[in-house]
């Protein structure tokens, strides 16, 4: 357990450090962040049905920025190992005592702890910037939010796995980001099978939290069972598709080719 | 002496993607590597020695045969027996370049389940021994690559392992910081008992650092040897005649037929054979066609040979390992 924890800070501090060290790529990245949002605030304002820009607003507010958490979760790992690959670390990590596995675990956890301070603060500007303040319930939000991001975690890592074996997969990590826009924007109310896919539900739920403010003990122990479902079976899931492509990897010698 | 590896019929075998055609880039290879000695991995371009070197560090797992480290089978306790061993396979490449010297330390320390608290102390020794001390808060990417090598290595060595494997350590580097890493590994073994396996193109400093070579050649070894062994049996055979004047072609041609691999330089004065026996005894046979032959010797040298030239002798020479590994 003491190992694990010296990973994980290992891997926060390191994460932590090079999002500094990249400082104008990170500022970047939150002005774009922002730009986006505002030009869709300014879209509802614009052309949306006036009846319902407030809701709209506040739909756009969670949805965007579930998207880009999902987006940062899922596809930095994936960009990560592309760039561990050409930078020439990849083999080096593949030969830690700690497994692979423990370190992409650690980053994941790492990337979610550092981004989700961008994205509270992401978050409240969103807000200021709108004037709609959600019911920011943390004792609601927080459970919710952690089986969420278990399955997210499982998403990372397929996609950690795919990008292991083809490492060129830029082209598909650009197409990732519009199913993860697809899966955090869509309304469960079209369909009740769509609450079975990763992070569906989970966003569905902070909706309701935040926008309806519903509270933890109103949300129907259904819901858990299915949150709870779908952390299990897509955190197991890509645990299995990672630990395969590690074994194709290490079988055909792709661990250090890119 | 204790084996601290043991390598048993390794094989590996790989697919040619637009072929489909199979490479044996390792056949039935098995060799041991002693505790606290330092092994070259030696063999040309494509001869299979990264192969090895990867399915030893539990990079690349064989299609069958076993490697111990340590005693511990790393096609069943991978993780286990990676505790035992580290490895700087691309150089400079292996580090975090916006990272400093002392971040990319901790880190990979961090990756191996240690706290900075915990390598605190080692990482001050490893700067001190490496010469990194006033460096240690410079950005990777702004070091010389001589550094950056130097710093590949401690990070190996921060990991306690008891085997070090170096994939060409000391490519790229100046004269001065290739004769720095040469020592730095020479006191790594001698101090501290570490086993250290290099791969290298460099003869010199296989010479000058390995106690005993594997040379692979096509996937399999051709020679597993002292390199004191090596350069006796190769200084023996090896020897430059200088004769008083030319042969005739019946002469040249007794020459190469009785003696392969001779290397006649004609010279009106002076011609010189260079010819390398393929058993001491054959001196004698030599004699006796110098003599019957009535070819007029003026000297006969035993000729001095370095490293290199015994490598690519054995590279060419193939079929002369069965009596290198028997004279050994």
């Amino acid at each position: 357990m003491v190992r694990w924890l010296n990973l994980l800070k290992a891997n926060t501090r390191k994460e932590y450090i090079e999002l500094k060290r990249y400082l104008p790529n990170t500022l970047a990245m939150l002005f774009t962040f922002y730009f986006i949002f505002l030009g869709m605030f300014l879209g509802i304002q614009v052309i949306g049905d006036p009846g319902s820009q407030d809701i709209n607003t506040q739909h756009v507010i969670v949805n965007y920025i579930f998207w880009f958490l999902a987006f940062m979760i899922i596809n930095s790992i994936g960009w990560e190992v592309i760039n561990e690959a050409m930078r020439g670390t990849l083999e080096q990590l593949n030969m830690s005592p700690m497994g692979i596995w423990r370190i992409m675990t650690s980053r994941l956890i790492a990337t979610t702890l550092l981004y989700a301070v961008m994205i509270v603060f992401l978050l409240y500007l969103s807000m200021f910037t709108t004037g709609q303040w959600l019911n920011i319930d943390i004792v609601s939000i927080i459970p919710v939010l952690i089986l969420t991001l278990i399955s997210m975690f499982g998403m990372g890592f397929i996609i950690a796995g795919i990008s292991i074996v083809l490492k060129q997969v830029q082209a598909f990590l650009q197409i990732l980001q519009f199913i993860l826009a697809a899966l955090t924007f869509v309304p469960l109310s079209l369909s009740p099978l769509l609450a079975y896919l990763p992070f569906v539900k989970g966003v569905d739920l902070v909706r309701d939290i935040m926008i309806n403010g519903v509270t933890l003990t109103q949300i129907p122990a259904g819901d858990f069972l299915i949150l709870g479902f779908n952390a299990i079976f897509y955190l197991l899931l890509g645990l299995g598709i990672f630990f395969y492509c590690e074994r194709v990897a290490m079988s055909k010698g792709l661990m250090a080719h890119y | 002496m204790e084996s601290i590896i043991e390598v048993k019929n390794l094989k590996k075998t790989y697919k040619k993607r637009k072929t489909r055609e199979y490479i044996h880039a390792v056949s039935d290879v098995s060799f041991h590597v002693h505790r606290g000695e330092i092994l070259g991995l030696l063999g040309p371009n494509g001869a299979g020695k990264t192969t090895t070197i990867k399915m030893l560090c539990g990079l690349l797992i064989p299609d069958s045969g076993s490697i111990q480290v340590n005693g511990i089978d790393m096609r069943k306790k991978r993780l286990h027996g990676l505790r035992h061993i580290s490895a700087v396979l691309e150089g400079n490449r292996n580090l975090y370049w916006r990272l400093t010297v002392r971040e990319n330390l901790e880190y990979f320390a961090g990756n191996r389940g240690f706290s900075r608290k915990d390598v605190a102390v080692r990482i001050d020794e490893l700067l001190v021994q490496f010469n990194l001390k006033e460096k240690e808060n410079e950005l990777v990417n702004r070091l010389s690559r001589g550094m950056q090598q130097k710093l590949a290595i401690a990070v190996a060595m921060l990991a306690e392992s008891e085997v070090i494997l170096l994939d060409e350590p000391t490519l790229g580097l100046d004269v001065e910081t290739g004769y720095e890493v040469r020592e730095i590994l020479k006191n790594i073994v001698r101090d501290e008992n570490r086993t250290i396996i290099i791969s290298s193109h460099d003869m010199d400093v296989v010479q000058d650092l390995c106690g005993r070579t594997v040379i692979i050649n096509e996937g399999k070894i051709i020679t597993d040897d002292k390199v004191e062994n090596l350069l006796k049996l190769f200084e023996v055979r090896s020897y430059t005649i200088t004769l008083g004047g030319l042969l005739t072609e019946e002469q040249q041609q007794l020459m190469h037929q009785k003696f392969p691999h001779v290397v006649y330089t004609p010279d009106t004065v002076q011609s010189t054979l260079e010819i390398d026996l393929a058993k001491s005894e054959d001196i004698y046979d030599l004699f006796n066609v110098l003599k019957l032959n009535h070819i007029p010797v003026e000297s006969f040298d035993r000729s001095t040979v370095n490293f290199e030239q015994i490598f690519m002798k054995i590279l060419k020479g193939g079929e002369t390992h069965g009596s290198l590994a028997q004279s050994s």
